[in-house]
């Protein structure tokens, strides 16, 4: 890993648009500013690990057949407009 | 022309390629950029997110409004910019779900709901307050005692 030294108000580039700025150290603690173009998403790295985590664990949970006997849900029509493809049920395991 | 993918969930799956969502970023910590909706019962309220170029990557995603009752999303600013949203948008709305042997168990990922529009999806981290990474699915559902009106 990469190690640079930075003092308050200096800055790190990231390749020609990216630009992270040390705007505070207090104690522990430091403030961060980031520049970065619109297409680029920034998350705080325990956010974006637990969505990660979640993403994983909902590919890949058992059961390749949701429950069809289901209680009633709050509303029936979902009213969405996406279009999805209706394909035969996985094979029993 | 029907797009076939050898599905590691389904087995032979047509996909008609006008459904393909288009995920410029794909799923946080996953990736893919195309996926398609599918199911095998359209009476369901889940469906299969399936990745088009990855025949073993599919999650089960529901709408959230038909088990959370005032369920909201709200973008940072950063984010509604960045995807040109604005409340006028018609966007489909769905949450990841972690399916279990017990309906007790099952949850969905209120945090980072995945938006749908105009062939376009993004999974973004939701600002409302209330957004459970692990909400219990049928809590509400089954925990209403009163007679659905």
């Amino acid at each position: 890993m990469l190690n640079i030294t930075r003092r308050r108000g200096e800055r790190v580039v990231l390749g020609d648009d990216v630009f992270i700025s040390v705007l505070e150290v207090s104690g522990q603690t430091v403030r961060l500013g980031i520049d970065a173009p619109r297409s680029v998403r920034v998350y705080r790295e325990e956010i974006w690990l637990e969505v990660k985590r979640e993403n994983e664990a909902s590919a890949h949970a058992s059961g390749a057949s949701l429950p069809a006997d289901l209680p009633a849900p709050l509303k029936s029509d979902s009213g969405e407009g996406t279009r999805s493809n209706v394909v035969n049920p996985p094979p029993q395991s | 022309m029907a797009l076939a993918i050898e599905s590691t969930r389904f087995g032979h799956v047509e996909i008609d390629p006008e459904t393909i969502i288009e995920f410029p970023d794909g799923l946080i910590g996953l990736g893919g950029t195309r996926f398609a909706l599918l199911t095998s019962d359209p009476n369901s309220p889940f469906l299969w997110l399936h990745c088009v170029d990855d025949p073993s990557l599919s999650l089960p995603v529901t709408d959230p409004h038909r088990f959370f009752s005032g369920y909201e999303v709200e973008l940072t600013d950063e984010d509604a910019e960045r995807l040109g949203l604005d409340d006028a948008t018609p966007v489909d709305v769905f949450v990841t779900v972690v399916a279990s042997s017990e309906l007790s168990e099952f949850t969905a990922n209120k945090r980072a709901p995945i938006l749908v529009w105009n062939g376009q999806g993004h999974q973004i981290i939701n600002q409302a307050p209330d957004t459970d990474l692990r909400a219990p699915l049928f809590a509400e559902v089954m925990g209403s005692a009163g007679d659905p009106s």
